[in-house]
This record gives structure tokens, sequence and C-alpha cells, in this order.
């Protein structure tokens, strides 16, 4: 994408205008530097040394100061620095030690002007004095710094850092005589250029080498070091001891830094290895970049601001062979696209919520810049440097804890712990649900528990009672009705659970089938003759009902050799003459449809998409009138799992599937069910119910859910005798020849929660002792000790 | 209705996530003070930092809690090119008399050269896995072979988005019908409307992942994405944070209909677009259950979603995201409900939109 943002900045007497823009150069860059009037820049590196002018819309190359036939070394540059005050005087430093300069005043082709080899080994950096024309330091690998007068033919003075390898050299801006030099175990060293024999002021500023260096240029003896330890450091110079004022962490090690015209508290970093990119910090938001340069595909070598007194223009060579400059207005701004808020949602309904404070805080509050995106503070800060700095953002962190009961998933919690799924008649464990979620508020869930209930146990009438009821007094009744029926319907409950159980046999006979059902009936009948609040003309209709099918069934039980399947389609059509008898209170001509479609095509899978448009209600109603085996229901039940399963609620989606077992199981494919299975589980793990979790793993049929249980258990057994571990032949240990850890009541192995008394030793299963301290205290291995148990 | 409880994180500059850990009762932070803290909330309910160390050395946007299953083990990334796995130690120490903890940086994954803007462990049932999404729009997946052994990540999958991510979402749900998915956001900012949001399901076949949907309707930047919790849904939900707040319904098209082998059909939806928060959203939550959607924005609240049971989508709620008594009661005018108390205002729906403003 083309940038084509321009930038004119008036500076005195010279303009500056340009736009983001690079050349390619043949070879790799190891530093740049800009002429004093910001119109050419110098770049140099191993094999190129060439100047080139920044116009407006492109680099011209102006000059290539690499001449002569044979490469010298003395061309292979490690830096290059162009005089401050003369516009003609440049110096480089070289790989094999030779520090040269060059006049471009020359008239020849060859600008070479002086040679100094006095280094033996790579010059690292050299420093024109700001002032003075004529003093030049070098700072080398051999750890010593050398001063020159260009007038002179050899250095004026030598300094010893007596540490290792110098990296940085820098005259001091504010110190006319001061110059800071960096070094690799880590030093920084003051030096006053008048005094060569011992450093004025040394201090360690970073672990490892310290890079590069630069003094402020606003003449406040800050200096800023940068290091392979990632970090930039400012140091106060003007104060007795190097104090350290501010610390950037950058993302990888530090090789140039270039405070930013103009603006007091920007620096431009690169690196020289891993990171490719150029960043401007504000010191004083040390983690993140105000700006970042995101151009070069290899290590940028060196950067420049093209202008003393410009902070818009920024150049950078790179060992990717090319030369950019960089606006600063196309700078991309990490703070701008850094997510300014986090929000995550706790397990009961909590909210956590961490947000910029500018972005909380009220109207009035909100200064127009403070957190405004639109509205960098860098631009801010160039209008007016003395502005106390706004752009520090922090964050406020809340939790928003959720009350119990609005939306709070306490109610998860309650009704896992206090669902029964198994273990009790299945009425019983629908009431018990039903009662449980009313309890909690959820009426439609309990709702569901009485329909389950009413399809899947209670044949009879009773439907019917307790339909009325809640069309009359509505689900606020729900609760005295639940314990009415409970009473009422004890009976038929067991009844039909007992005929659950011998339907699951394999060798069941008609006759016993038809016999208990018969018997039910006959039950239920005396019952809803007694009960007081149905309405006759039901009762009437539903009683004739019945008689009837106790007539018709009667004469089945005399044939007890039928095949089994003959019952369902006897039964269609008798239901279909029930429905035709009664002339109809109105809810049983809603749904006389349903039984001529069952009668027309006698099977009950067939019903479902009639009756699915039916509301429950109806349904009931279809059922109490109609005596629909549950299979009926099955695939409406179905549906209904599913839909809980959608709403969110699979808690629900398993309980049914689980109380309902065998019922519906089929009905639904396995996959689904897993899937409902290992959500649910997932949802109890979180909420640390681990008992019941293990209660839905034991009672679920899905193999792949079942065998979650016994994965990755293993049991480690130690003999309590001999401290050694037992081998699997069960529980009596091969050496000790004796059973560990024997209950002392029930004289069996416990294995699982064994309690012992810590007077005598003797113990045994938790409840069993439990149960023996109830009646005595004295030990029941019978040593006489009066045991306690705390 | 919700109290606010106001925690005095002291980071040292913006914190760009928070996650409670599974169980709900740990708490992660990162900043872009490069470091992390883990708070753990007290019998009282109050939140204690137990541990607070530099992860990484630049901003980290991201922090994600594993499944328990693989012990106390959080990730996180950084503008810094890396994404780093964490693992609290237990042992006694002197640490633990003064009530916090230990975390030793398991491994390191340097794989990126752009800013890993976002870090996700795959659902449990996956094994241990995470995906990592950098600016320079790779999806990185990784996996640790040996749960055991979590210094050891295997880069198993590279995908390309062509676009600078900025999020990834894993589809959660564990039922076997669903193959493992994951939802790519981008929030890059060019002016050529692409779309932002990529689907891209893994292909038991080729085992590799590929495209299974583009969302072409989001075309400005996403900051946020995230999978409903897919407690045995047959569809899942996809709630996105752009310039507003979307919610989209990604039902499968049945299996026998399409060709098999191929990437899933979807049959995509959106239910809900919301704009209430009139500017950027950053991020969007989902309760345990999938049934509400919490997001926030630049307005500074938090606004949380509830579909009711026609399948509409209506705001249940707004939370101002100021819980501090200081900027609240001083400086707040009377137009707002929350005056002087830290009770964040709860506004019913319907005229909710208010107090956004």
């Amino acid at each position: 994408m083309e940038k084509m943002s321009r930038v004119t900045t008036a500076l005195g007497g010279s303009v500056l205008t340009g736009r983001t823009m690079h050349c390619h150069l043949d070879a790799p860059a190891n530093a740049i530097s800009v002429c004093r009037d910001a119109a050419q820049v110098v770049v140099a590196g191993r094999s190129i040394f060439k100047i080139y002018a920044i116009e407006e819309e492109q680099f011209v190359e102006k000059l290539n100061l690499r001449v002569g036939r044979k490469p010298s070394l003395n061309l292979s540059c490690a830096d290059v620095v162009w005089h401050q005050m003369d516009e003609n005087l440049l110096a480089t430093a070289a790989t094999n030690g030779v520090v040269v300069t060059w006049n471009l005043g020359r008239p020849s082709r060859n600008k070479q002007d002086q040679l100094f080899t006095e280094h033996k080994r790579t010059v690292n950096k050299v420093c024109f004095h700001p002032t003075e024309a004529h003093v030049l330091l070098s700072g080398s690998q051999d750890g010593f710094m050398k001063c020159f007068d260009l007038r002179r033919k050899d250095s004026v003075s030598t300094f010893s850092g007596q540490s290792e390898s110098v990296r940085d050299v820098q005259f001091s801006i504010r110190d006319y005589f001061t110059f800071a030099s960096t070094f690799e175990n880590g030093n920084v060293q003051l030096w006053d250029i008048r005094r060569p024999d011992r450093c004025e002021r040394m201090f360690t500023a970073h672990n490892g080498p310290v890079f590069c260096c630069d003094w402020h240029p606003e003449d406040r003896g800050w200096l800023a070091t940068g290091g392979r330890d990632k970090m930039v450091k400012v140091w106060d110079m003007a104060t007795h001891r190097a104090k350290e004022v501010h610390c950037v962490q950058t993302i990888a090690s530090v090789a140039r830094v270039k405070w930013r015209p103009e603006c007091r508290h920007h620096l431009a970093t690169c690196s020289m290895m891993v990171d490719h990119n150029v960043y401007v910090w504000d010191v004083r938001r040390p983690f993140v970049p105000a700006a970042m340069f995101e151009e070069h595909r290899d290590v940028t070598t060196g950067i420049a601001w093209r202008h003393p007194h410009d902070p818009s223009f920024l150049l950078s060579g790179s060992k990717d062979s090319t030369l950019y400059q960089h606006l600063f207005r196309d700078a991309s701004q990490p703070v701008e696209r850094a997510n300014p808020e986090g929000l995550c949602y706790g397990l009961f309904g909590d909210l956590a919520f961490a947000a910029k404070e500018s972005l909380v805080a009220t109207e009035s509050g909100r200064k127009p810049y403070a957190g405004d995106r639109r509205h960098p503070i860098f631009f801010k800060r160039k209008l007016d440097p003395a502005e106390p700095f706004a752009g520090l953002a922090s964050s406020a962190l809340n939790v928003f804890e959720i009350e119990p009961g609005s939306g709070s998933m306490s109610w998860f919690v309650d009704t896992a712990e206090r669902y029964a799924l198994a273990g009790r008649p299945l009425a019983e464990l629908c009431d018990h649900n039903a009662k449980v979620a009313r309890e909690l508020g959820r009426n439609q869930v309990a709702q569901t528990w009485t329909m389950l209930r009413i399809i899947y146990c209670s044949p009879g009438l009773v439907p019917t009672t307790n339909l009325n009821h809640s069309m009359g007094k509505g689900s606020s009744c729900g609760l005295p009705l639940m314990n009415s029926f409970n009473l009422k319907d004890m009976a038929p409950g067991l009844g039909s659970e007992t005929r659950l159980d011998r339907s699951k046999g394999d060798t069941r006979s008609d006759t016993v089938l038809l016999d208990s059902s018969a018997t039910l009936i006959t039950n239920e009948d005396n019952e809803e003759t007694e009960g007081s609040d149905v309405p006759t003309d039901y009762l009437l209709g539903d009683v004739e009902g019945e008689d009837d099918e106790l007539y018709l069934l009667d004469p089945e039980h005399a044939h007890s050799e039928e095949p089994e399947y003959v019952l369902p389609q006897e039964a269609f059509p008798l239901r279909h003459e029930i429905v035709d008898t009664p002339p109809g209170p109105e809810h049983l001509q809603d749904k006389a449809d349903s039984p001529h479609v069952s009668g027309s095509e006698a099977d009950a899978a067939s019903l479902v998409p009639v009756d699915s448009s039916f509301s429950l209600i109806s349904v009931s109603h279809a059922l109490c009138d109609s005596r629909l085996p549950p299979d009926f229901f099955s695939a409406l039940v179905c549906d209904m799992l599913r839909f809980y399963a959608e709403q969110g609620d699979v808690q629900m989606a398993v309980s049914v599937l689980i109380v309902l077992g065998e019922r519906v199981r089929k009905d639904i494919d396995e996959q689904t069910q897993e899937h409902w299975y290992t959500s649910y589980i997932d949802l109890l793990q979180r909420f640390c119910l681990w008992n019941v979790s293990n209660q839905v793993v034991k009672l679920s049929t899905s193999r792949a859910i079942s065998c979650l249980n016994q994965a990755s258990t293993t049991l480690h057994v130690n003999c309590s005798h001999c401290k050694r571990p037992m081998s699997s032949r069960g529980w009596v240990c091969d050496r000790c020849r004796r059973c560990a850890s024997m209950c002392a009541v029930c004289h069996h192995v416990v294995k699982g929660l064994f309690v012992w008394c810590q007077g005598c030793s003797h113990g045994g299963h938790l409840q069993h002792i439990m149960k023996w301290l109830e009646g005595s205290s004295h030990c029941p291995a019978g040593c006489g000790h009066l045991c306690e148990y705390s | 209705m919700f109290v606010a409880r106001s925690i005095a994180a002291d980071h040292k500059d913006l914190i760009h996530d928070v996650s409670f850990d599974f169980h709900g009762r740990r708490m992660a932070t990162c900043s872009s003070d490069q470091s992390v803290k883990v708070w753990d909330k007290s019998e009282s309910g109050e939140w204690h930092c137990t541990a607070s160390w530099k992860t990484h050395s630049g901003s980290v946007w991201r922090v994600t809690w594993a499944h328990p299953e693989f012990g106390q083990v959080l990730a996180s990334c950084s503008f810094d090119r890396t994404a780093a796995v964490w693992e609290e130690i237990v042992g006694e120490s002197n640490d633990k008399l003064r009530g916090q903890s230990h975390w030793v940086k398991r491994t390191t994954l340097v794989d990126s050269r752009t800013s890993v803007t976002d870090v996700k462990f795959a659902p449990k049932h996956m094994g241990l896995m995470l995906a990592t999404c950098s600016a320079d729009g790779i999806v990185r997946i990784y996996e640790a072979p040996d749960v055991m052994n979590l210094s050891q990540w295997s880069l198993q999958h590279e995908i390309s988005c062509k676009l600078s991510c900025s999020c990834i979402s894993w589809n959660p749900s564990s039922s076997r019908a669903h193959a493992p998915m994951i939802a790519v956001g981008s929030d890059d900012s060019s002016p050529n409307a692409m779309a932002k949001v990529q689907i891209f399901e893994y292909n038991e076949n080729t085992r590799k992942y590929a495209k299974a949907e583009t969302l072409l309707t989001v075309t400005d930047p996403v900051h946020d994405i995230a999978f409903a919790p897919n407690l045995g849904r047959s569809f899942h939900i996809l709630a996105i944070a752009t310039k507003d707040v979307r919610i989209f319904t990604l039902k499968p098209v049945r299996k026998e209909l399409t060709s098999s082998g191929g990437p899933t059909k979807f049959e995509i939806h959106i239910v809900a677009q919301f704009d209430n928060h009139n500017s950027q959203v950053w991020r969007v939550s989902w309760n345990i259950t999938g049934t509400v959607l919490a997001s926030s924005g630049d307005d500074g609240c938090v606004r949380l979603w509830k579909a009711n049971y026609m399948d509409n989508w209506k705001c249940t709620g707004i939370l101002k995201g100021n819980g501090s008594p200081v900027n609240g009661s001083s400086q707040q005018g009377n137009s707002n409900p929350s005056v002087g108390s830290n009770i964040p205002s709860l506004q019913n729906s319907l005229n909710g939109s208010s107090a956004g403003r």
C-alpha cells in the first residue's frame, strides 16, 4: 500500500518536505549519518559508501565515495559520521581499525583526507565534537578511545577504558569537555577530554554489553543507553551519581538509540538481531512503543533523525540493502491497536472487567485528549512540551459479583445436588425433581418433570386431576398438589415400576404384562371414583373408557398366547372408539383429529407431527383420555430434550435421559447423548460437583461416558503391616499372609475410607464405626479400649 | 443485580485481558507492563494477588488458563513475538508462607515473526493443545504430546489467514459430530473490505485445517471473537466484537446431504447485531451456559445480551465500568444513576440505552 501522506516543516530558513520513501542500496548498510542541512545522507557499509540527496519524492545518489580499483579494507565501514559544523567533513570507522576522514571539498574523485591507523582492532564508533571543528573521537574493539585533532597526523590523547571493548563514544552536548563511552561489559564511563589518565565516573548500566548511548539534545544531562539486555535506560548525569530516571523494555537487544528532536521524552531504537523494526518510545510509558516502523526486512543498522529540530522524519538504513525515510505520521501505533479492555464471564455469572481508566471515567472527567484514540499523545506533545504527561495509561479492574438469584448459576449447583436420578421408582424421581425445580423457582422445568411423570408412570386419570389443578390455580399451587399426588399415586407408581422391571426381562410373557396392567387400571379406577375434584363428565367418559378397556383386555387375558405386538394394534381402534363416544367438551374435540390419524395409520410414530403442534396440555389430555403407550410420546420427549439442550440447559436433558433410561434412549442417537453427557459432566466438574459428576458417569448408558471413570484410575495399595506394596492378588499381603486393614466391626477389608482410633489403632469402615459408637464407646475389636474419635 | 468489587490491580500499564480459570476461583490478568498477575478468591470473596511476575519483554496481550486436568497452567502471548506456557510450582517455600505462589516458564513458542495477538487452549477433549495467532496472519496450533511434559510443544499446524489476526476462538463442542474448529478474527484496518472472520475446520482425512467458512458480512476490524460454550447444542453460536456486537449461529448442514470428506457446510445466520456501544467493541465473553453474552466497548460499559424464547436477543443489563468511588462520585453528574455508589446500574433492556452515553 502506498503511503501518500506528505509532511512539510518549516525550520528557520530551510523547509523540509517529504514522504515515506525508500531506495535500494547495492549492499547492506552498517551506518548512516545526515548532513547538517538535512538534505543529504551518507550510507556506509562493508561494501558501500555513498551519499544520497534526500529529495521530495525520492533518494538520489549524489556521490560514491568508494573509489579506486581494488577494494581496500579501509573502505569497509563500521560507522560513519557527518560533521555537524562542516558540510564537507565526514569520518568513517573501518573494520580493520583505521579511522578515515573525508573531505568532500576535494576536487579529485578520491575524497579521502586523513588516515589514522592507531587502533589495533575494529573501530566501532567515531564521533565529532559538536562544536569544535577539528576534534574527532573514536572507540574501538581493542578497548581504547582516541581523540584526534584533524590538523595533526596522529591522536592527541588515548583513553584506556580498562574494561572490555568500546561500543560507543558520544560527546556531551551539555559539557564541552565531556564524553561518554559504553563498554561490552556493561559499563558506562564518563571522561574529561583533558584528562586521559582516568575516567571521571564509571557505573554499570546494563547486564551485558552496552551497545549505544545518546545524549539528550536539550541540554539536560540525560544520557540514554541501550544494551543487549533489551533495555534502554535513561540516566541523569547532572547529579553527583548517575541516576536511572527511566527504563524502557524493548523486545530485542538495543543496537542504536537516538533521541527524537523536539520531543523531550521520545527516543528511537533499533535492534541488531531478530527484530527489524524501528521503534519510537515515550520513556514515560516504558512498555509500549509510541510508534513503530515496520518496513525493513532485515536488521536495521543505522537510524538518524533527518533534522535536529524536526521530529517527523526518520532515516534508517538496513542490512536488507535499503534506505528509508520514515514519516512519523505513517508509523503504526501499537498503542492504538492495543486492546484497552479485558472482560471475562465467571462461573456463577460474575464478570471481571478491566478497562482503561480514561474509558470508564465519567464524561466530565474525560479530557479530550487523555484517552481519545483519535488524538494520540505525541501530536499533542509537539504542540506543548510542557504539558503534563497524559499518556501513561492504567486500567481499572472490577469484578461484578452477581447477587444470588438474578441470573446467578447457583440454581445449577442446587439442582445438580438435589436432583434424584436413580434408585427410586420413576414416579418418585419425577416428583422429587419437579419439587426441586419448583423450589428453585424453575417452573417450566418443574412442569416438565410432572409431564414426564404423567406420560410414563400413571396411565390413569390422575393426570387429569393434576391438570385441572394447575389450570385452575396456576403453578403457585404446585407444592401442595404434589403432596397429594404422592400419597395418591404411590401404588400405581410402584406398580408401573414393577412392570418396567419385568418388561426388561427377555422372557417376558404377555400374560404377566396384561395382568399387571389390568390390575393397575383397576386400582386407578377405584382411586378416581374417590377423587372429588374431577368434573363428572370427564369422569364418566374416562371411566367408560376404562371399563371398555378393562373389558376388552380381559378376553385377551384369556387368549394369552397372542404375540406381543398384537397389543398395540388392537389398542388403537379401541381408543378410536372411545374418543368418538363421549360427546365432547371442547378440549376433546380439539384433538379429535389425532385419533383419526392414528386410527388410519395405526402407527405411533406417524402421530408425532400432528401432536407436536399441540400444546403440552392437550397432549396430556390425549394421553389420559386415550391411553397412548409411552412410546407414543418418546419422539415428543426427545424433541423436548433437544429443546432444553439448545436452550443451554443440558442439565435437564441429561437428567431426564438418565431418569427415563431405556424409555427414550433408543430414540436419541448415541452421538448426541454422548455430547450431552460430556457437556454436563464438564459443567459439573467446573462447579466441583465431583460426586454428582461421578454419579452421572455411573448412570450413563453411553459406553464412551461410562468408561471415563475407568480410564487412568490406578489404586496403589500398601500393606498396613509390612508397608510393602501389595501385589495385585486382592487385598491379602503376600508377605504377612494377612488381610490389610480389616474393619473391626464387619471383619471385611476396608477399601474406602478407613477410620481408626489413635489409642488402640483399631478401626474400620467409617459408617460401621459410627454406628458402633452410637451403642458403645468401647473398641469394637474387643481390646477394651475406650475409643475416642474426633 | 451485580455488586462491583473494585480491585487495585497495580498494573503499571493497561490491562489487556482478564481470564477466569475453569472453576472460577482464580483469575489472571495481563498487562502492557509485561507482567501477569494471578488472583485467588478467598473464602470471603475477596481477590488476592498471589503471583505477579514479568512474563515477556513486551505488552502481554492475552492470558488464558489450561484445563486443570493438566495442572495449574497459563499461557500468555505478547508483543515480543512469543507465546509462553507457565506452570505453578507446588512446593514448600518461603513464597508459600507469604501467600505467594511460584510460576515457572515451561516453554516459549518463538515461531512468530510478529506480535502474537491471541493464545487459546483447545477444548480438553482434544488433549493439551493450544493455538496462537499473530499479526502476520498465521494461526499456529501446538500440541504437547506428553501432558506431563509441558516444556515440549510441537508445532502441528500453520494456517495462513492472509490478514493480520487479532483473536481466535476454539469451538468448545465436545461432540464427536463436530470436528475441531477454530474461528479467527482480523483487525486489519486497511480500507479494502475483506471478510474479517474466517473459520477453519480440521479435516480428518487430510489431517489439516481447511477453511470452512468466511463471514463475508463482517468487514470491519474484529477485536474479539468467542464461540459460546456448546452444551449439547447441535449448532454453534459465535459472538464477534467489531464496530458492533454480532451474534451468528452456525448450523452444520447434515453430513448425509453434503458430499462426505469435504469441510462441513454451515447454514450461517446473523441472529443479533447491536451498535449500542456507539463505538468499537473490544471484548465479548459468554457465560458458561452460552445463554448470556457480555460485551464491552469504548463507552466503558459492559452490556449483557440474552435471547428470549423466540431467539430475539435483547440487552438485559448495562454495567458501568467505573467501580472507583473517586471518579464515580466526585465528578459524576446527576445524569448517571450510579452516582456516588459502587453499585453499577443494571437497567432493563428497553430504556437502557440512555445510560451509555
